[in-house]
């Protein structure tokens, strides 16, 4: 999944990642950056509400035009400070409200892709940024791919598409009559379901005497009364990316094609959600197996992310797990591995960082809506795969209360073979006449139910004195020079 | 039968010395079911309101089907001796002379795929009843199941099955048979003799007609004698004691009826046995089959049979069977036998006490064990679950060692990860009810005292498959099964729907409790996996998945087998990686282990928990491997007690015990999941020859070495020529003399070696042992039918690991094969990870 690059590249990666920058931009100095971060809609956004303090946020791959944003925008606009952030931790994607927070910036400008996780902070306007796409060829590819024009389509993209999407919309249902356009819906510019200051939600149902309108991944679509979404498929514009995988999951009732504008290559999606199911249905396993699970903040910019964390917190407690919450930036392989005691993790994220495909991880990573199948009774798997965790809130579509059920329930676990409980009691009295083994037992397979009883377990707890033990010996020079190679190395030693 | 109330049970249960536990073993279809049944005709306890019911103890509706047993099943017997018999019991009886006896029997089956219901009855019986056909004579089957109960320290006595089917159909002269009869006694004892130590706690435990301990019969026509029954008859004609009679009767004696006495030379006489036993049973033989009636009514009242005028009626065969099962009634030679020969539970837990209890053998537990106190602290051993009627919900089957358990009484339930003073696997809870299980029936019992069998409900959610029962605070656990089989062969099921996922799951779990032996697990790729001893086993195993445990459409792949990796050199280079932060290297090396070290591990003969000098000295002295690097072994893997060895080779490196933790968990992850397809490591000893560190302890953190020591392990094993491994059946095929060529065709197709071929005594049967991969098995038994015209049958049963020849990394050569598949169904990136990816440079 595209999703793990974003987050588990190790620091080489970021000073060796070649970023993205399409051909048109980097050769035509001339890029119009007027059109493609439409100066004008951000100066009329500020003028109109006032602000002074504007933090603009770029992706990488759009960094290069910061400073001539900045410049463009500070002569348009007087009596207002415009300044970069520096990207996010997470994931460009999301909003990076508290970066902006420490500037004391009373807005922000979003600029390139976005989850559309709703915010609640600042005011945000968001700028997509503009990529070619060719929607001459875009009709044909599809019409070649799609022959049958009474096939029901519901067309979806990329942000970066959006500008030309009315136009391709257009130009497509000339051919293919059913077609259905879904909107973006964009946090702060008011979903028509969503009144004042009530939290704006990304998956919504509402029916009026139109027809039924589907608000889901900050897609918006309406079906009219007569049709029903499996009939549908979904034609979807840009390439593989966490968005797409994140909308394959979250449509799983419809076949998937798409075109991406890049290599101008349409084609069917064959991802076989069933064997995805069957592994996240794995992942829930090991949490239910797990005793200490780590709860990953993996956004700050995310709406009601605090709400999950005490949600999860709580929901852990009930059921007889110890939870410990990790703020590490960006995720990636050392740093998770440093909590061995840590059976899983659990991370709170965007929508389309959520999924991590955690195989190189040394503990699994779970999504929020996953801990929540695993321990709470009355939360049902059905097969649907929730990756907002609003969803699992108060007032969402999936809440349900936490199970009340007293006591502790056992079964078996089908990945370590042993019997693991859910919910606490008190356990029964240990013998203690009886002294613990020798170390010579292994110790790694401990099972701890905190990390404290885990760290006792270690074969290792600290520098041992052995006071007048050691020989005295005089201190020898070690290894210098940089990490990449030590000076004396390489050389033969014995 | 006997149809008894359950309070006139409880009351011979008290008496411990009048009950014998015991299992009846035998290899497949040698009669251990249908000799059971003359049995239970004879004997059986039932619920007066269950009597008229047969097939006692195949209790499933496909059991009854297919003919096979496939679950054990235990029933209750009831034998009254008479007071005279007494004498015969040589071990502790009643003072008082009770004649009543219980008998828990437990049917077993066995098919070699169903051998671990096998192991779980002997766990809790003290003796074993070994069927053989005594026209086949010892099989495969017979020995495995045969060698557990040694192990077990089970005593057994022997029975030899099906002498209608040599008499009648196949016409063997009695001097043959008798050397049938002999040839089958001497193996039998070669096998308890090979198996069993010689410092036998048990004494001689050899089966020997003389002492009464083997019997001979038909299950199927419900006859059976021991010498003994014989040497009554003839005490008076011979006017010796029956005793020296008994004697006589077997072995090289014959005698010369003119001089009327007993010689050592065939010349001078005729054999006791042939002449004596055999010879009054051929002749009702012929007498019934081809003289006319009324010899034959005659014949019967000479040997004093009475028969009803109804009986008088039958013709030839019946009428044969019916004079044979009054004459010799298998009921009676059959339950004296047990009765006299088979430990009472207190004679067997003095010596097996040992072998059950891994505490201390002074401890509370310990001596109301091997004393077989009621009033002592409660251990009972649950050996498997049995489905009730409500889904979901398991019987627990076990046997009481000490104690008294009772319903409502509050214990304390240990799983078999449980060790003492730690809360792991341990409850304690109340025991709702304690039932008696007979057949399929059960019965409530207010409380079931020591020595006994028994059910118990209200348990199941707290077990997987087995357990230890105590209320004694500081028990230890009784010791777990050994299985002789393992599942090997795997299948994946899925489910249609993808929101029926729970209830696979469930199924599973249901499943996995059910059966001793079968494995349910989850893969990291989402499949669920099966696996069981056999086709056969998997096959049941399936069906109850579908139609009792889960109750959902399912669909299943075919067979998959799980290999192994392994290498075969050492490593060609030093494999050094760096941490992510490159402030610290470790410098490794794989190399395979000694040959017969793996099995050793897997033997429990090298154990992670033992002694390290005496681990090392083992290795040292077996395997010559280097004593003080055998001290400095860190590890075992995977999941800390596999057949891989992480070993410090380092010389005064500083802070090293600092990483071991982290290596260790390395080392585990690497060893469970193997470079080549993520398969199981076997038989690599992986030397951590240098390692470099960060001289701050934040930089030289699990973070840093763990996803190194993984790397690096891998690295190791691609440099030292990897190889996959395959598991090994040992085939035992018995056919006709013209079938053997069908099999050599058949094995020869499926990369089979045969290493034995054999005719079976002096019968025209063969026997054919060979090693045939378990890849190549499916469809085997099908295949051989039609190779042999359906004569020839085989047991396969998984008998070790061998290297698939060729190089994996190539990806067309037949391990290739195996990586890109399992890589496939695993749902991995194509082809073996380059080198590169774990190996730095400098």
């Amino acid at each position: 999944m595209a999703s793990t690059e974003s987050f588990s590249s190790s620091g080489e990666a970021v000073i060796s990642r070649k970023i993205d920058i399409l051909p048109c931009q980097k050769t035509s100095k001339s890029v119009d950056i007027d059109t493609v971060c439409e100066l004008q809609k951000c100066v009329t956004w500020i003028k109109s509400r006032g602000f002074t303090r504007v933090a603009l946020q770029f992706p990488d791959e759009m960094l290069h035009l910061a400073v001539a944003v900045v410049t463009q925008l500070q002569t348009r606009l007087d009596n207002v400070k415009v300044f970069i952030l520096g990207d996010t931790s997470y994931g460009s994607c999301c909003v990076d409200e508290v970066a902006a927070q420490h500037y004391v910036a009373d807005s922000i400008i979003h600029f390139g892709h976005s989850c559309l996780s709703p915010t609640r902070r600042l005011p945000v306007l968001y700028v997509f940024g503009q990529e070619p796409l060719d929607v001459e060829d875009c009709a044909e590819q599809i019409s070649k791919l799609l022959p049958d024009p009474a096939t029901k389509l519901i067309l979806m993209y990329e942000t970066v598409y959006h500008y030309a999407v009315g136009c391709l919309s257009e130009r497509l249902s000339k051919r293919c009559k059913k077609l259905v356009l879904s909107h973006l819906v964009i946090p702060g510019e008011g979903c028509p379901d969503s009144e004042g200051d009530k939290p704006l939600k990304q998956t919504e149902q509402s029916s009026d005497h139109n027809g039924v309108c589907l608000c889901k991944c900050g897609r918006k679509f309406v079906l009219s009364k007569q049709t029903e979404l499996v009939d549908f498929a979904v034609l979807y514009i840009g390439g593989e990316s966490a968005t797409l995988t994140n909308l394959i999951f979250s449509f799983k009732e419809c076949p998937f094609f798409t075109y991406n504008p890049r290599d101008r290559i349409a084609r069917k999606e064959n991802v076989n959600v069933n064997k995805l199911l069957m592994k996240r249905y794995f992942m829930i396993e090991r949490a239910k197996d797990a005793n200490i699970v780590g709860i990953l903040i993996g956004t700050l910019g995310v709406s009601h992310y605090l709400d999950i964390l005490s949600r999860l917190q709580e929901l852990l407690k009930i059921a007889g797990k110890k939870s410990y919450t990790f703020v590490v930036g960006k995720i990636n392989v050392p740093k998770l591995a440093n909590f061995m005691e840590v059976d899983v993790f659990v991370l709170v994220a965007c929508p389309e960082n959520t999924l991590l495909d955690s195989s190189e991880f040394y503990k699994p990573v779970v999504t929020p809506y996953e801990m929540e199948i695993a321990c709470n009774a009355n939360q049902e798997w059905t097969a649907d795969f929730i990756t907002d965790f609003h969803q699992i809130l108060p007032g969402g579509s999936h809440f349900v209360e936490l199970s009340a059920e007293d006591g502790l329930t056992t079964d078996v676990s089908l990945i370590s073979g042993r019997l693991r409980t859910i919910g606490t009691e008190d356990t029964p009295e240990t013998g203690t006449m009886i002294l613990p083994r020798s170390e010579t037992m292994a110790v790694t397979t401990v099972q701890a139910h905190s990390a404290g009883e885990y760290l006792s377990s270690r074969s290792w707890q600290g520098l041992e004195k052995k006071t007048g033990e050691t020989p005295i010996v005089k201190a020898v020079e070690g290894q210098h020079g940089i990490a990449m190679g030590y000076v004396h190395e390489g050389e033969p030693s014995t | 039968m006997v149809n008894f109330t359950t309070d006139q049970i409880r009351t011979i249960m008290d008496n411990k010395l009048n009950i014998r536990n015991m299992s009846v073993i035998a290899h497949v279809d040698h009669g251990k079911s249908t000799l059971t049944d003359s049995l239970v005709g004879k004997a059986g306890i039932i619920a007066a309101a269950k009597a008229g019911e047969t097939r006692f103890t195949d209790t499933r509706k496909d059991e009854q089907e297919r003919c096979i047993t496939i679950k054990s099943t235990a029933i209750s017997l009831y034998y009254e001796l008479s007071k005279d018999d007494l004498q015969y019991i040589k071990q502790d009886r009643d003072p008082e002379g009770n004649p009543h006896f219980l008998i828990n029997l437990i049917d077993s089956p066995g098919h070699v795929d169903f051998s671990s219901e096998v192991t779980a009855a002997l766990r809790v019986t003290d003796g074993a009843l070994v069927v053989v056909d005594c026209v086949s004579g010892v099989c495969v089957q017979t020995e495995t199941v045969l060698r557990q109960a040694i192990a077990e320290r089970i005593k057994p006595v022997l029975f030899m099955n099906k002498m209608d089917l040599a008499l009648l159909t196949l016409q063997i002269e009695k001097e043959d048979l008798y050397q049938t009869f002999q040839r089958i006694i001497e193996s039998i004892n070669v096998i308890i003799a090979t198996y069993s130590h010689e410092s036998n706690p048990m004494g001689n435990i050899d089966v020997d007609p003389k002492k009464g301990t083997v019997g001979f019969g038909s299950g199927l026509h419900g006859w059976a004698f021991t010498l003994k029954d014989f040497a009554k008859m003839y005490v008076k004609k011979f006017g010796i004691s029956e005793e020296k009679l008994t004697k006589r009767l077997w072995g090289d004696n014959f005698y010369n009826s003119k001089e009327k006495k007993w010689y050592k030379e065939s010349s001078l006489g005729e054999r006791g046995f042939t002449q004596y036993i055999l010879s009054p049973i051929y002749q009702i033989f012929d007498t019934c089959m081809k003289a006319t009636k009324e010899d034959a009514l005659k014949f019967a009242e000479k040997l004093g049979v009475k028969l009803t005028v109804e009986e008088k009626d039958l013709e030839q065969k019946q009428l044969l069977k019916t004079m044979m099962r009054k004459w010799l009634p298998a009921g009676d030679a059959l339950l004296q036998m047990i009765v006299f020969h088979l430990p009472s539970p207190v004679t067997a837990q003095k010596y097996r006490c040992e072998m059950l209890y891994e505490g201390p053998m002074d401890d509370k537990c310990a001596l109301a064990v091997k004393a077989c106190d009621p009033n002592g602290e409660l251990m009972m051993y649950i050996s498997k679950m049995v489905p009730t009627s409500d889904k979901g919900r398991f019987y627990a089957f076990g046997r009481v060692f000490s104690g008294t358990v009772k319903t409502g009484q509050k214990v304390r339930i240990m799983g078999p990860n449980y060790v003492p003073g730690k809360k792991e696997d341990l409850y304690e809870k109340s025991i709702q009810r304690t039932i008696l299980m007979m057949g399929r029936y059960v019965e409530p019992i207010e409380d079931v005292p020591c020595g006994n069998i028994c059910g118990l409900v209200g348990v199941d959610q707290y077990l997987i498959k087995t357990g230890t029962i105590s209320t004694f605070k500081d028990a230890h656990n009784m010791r777990v099964m050994k299985f002789s089989v393992s599942p090997v062969v795997r299948v994946a099921v899925e489910c249609v729907n993808p929101s029926d996922l729970p209830k696979l799951v469930e199924g599973l779990k249901r499943l996995a409790k059910s059966d001793p032996m079968v494995q349910c697990t989850i893969e990291e790729s989402g499949e669920h996996i099966i696996a069981g001893a056999g086709e056969l086993h998997l096959e049941i195993c399936l069906k109850d998945l579908e139609e009792d445990h889960a109750c959902i459409p399912i669909k299943k792949s075919d067979p998959v087998v799980s290999y192994r990796e392994t290498v075969s050199e050492e490593s060609n280079i030093m494999c050094l990686s760096k941490s992510p932060n490159k402030h610290n290297r470790l410098y490794m090396k794989a190399r395979p282990l000694p040959e017969g070290c793996p099995e050793a591990i897997d033997n429990g003969d090298v154990t992670p928990r033992q002694e390290m000098k005496e681990r090392a000295k083992y290795l040292a002295e077996k395997f010559d491997m280097d004593v003080g690097e055998c001290r400095k072994i860190w590890c075992f893997g995977p999941e800390g007690m596999g057949p891989n060895l992480l070993m410090d080779v380092t010389k005064g490196v500083q802070y090293l015990n600092e990483i071991k933790d982290s290596c260790v968990a390395g080392f585990q992850w690497a060893t469970k999941e193997g470079v080549l397809c993520e398969e199981n490591v076997r038989g690599v000893r992986f030397d951590l020859h240098d390692v470099t560190l960060h001289t701050d302890a934040i930089h030289r953190g699990g973070g840093q070495i763990i996803p190194t020591a993984r790397r690096c392990l891998y690295a190791c094993m691609l440099t030292a020529e990897p190889r996959i491994m395959e598991p090994v059946y040992l085939v035992e095929i018995q056919c006709p003399e013209v079938a053997v060529g069908g099999i050599f065709t058949c094995l020869n197709k499926r990369r089979g070696v045969v290493f034995e071929n054999n005719q079976i005594g002096h019968t025209p049967q063969f026997l054919v042992k060979a090693y045939l991969p378990v890849n190549e098995s499916f469809g085997f038994t099908g295949d051989l039918r039609s190779h042999t015209g359906g004569q020839a049958f085989p047991q396969c049963v998984f008998d070790h690991w061998q290297i698939l020849p060729g190089n994996p990394m190539e990806a067309s050569s037949k391990p290739g094969e195996v990586v890109t598949t399992t890589r496939k169904r695993k749902g991995l990136k194509e082809g073996i990870p380059s080198l590169d990816n774990y190996l730095d440079k400098l």
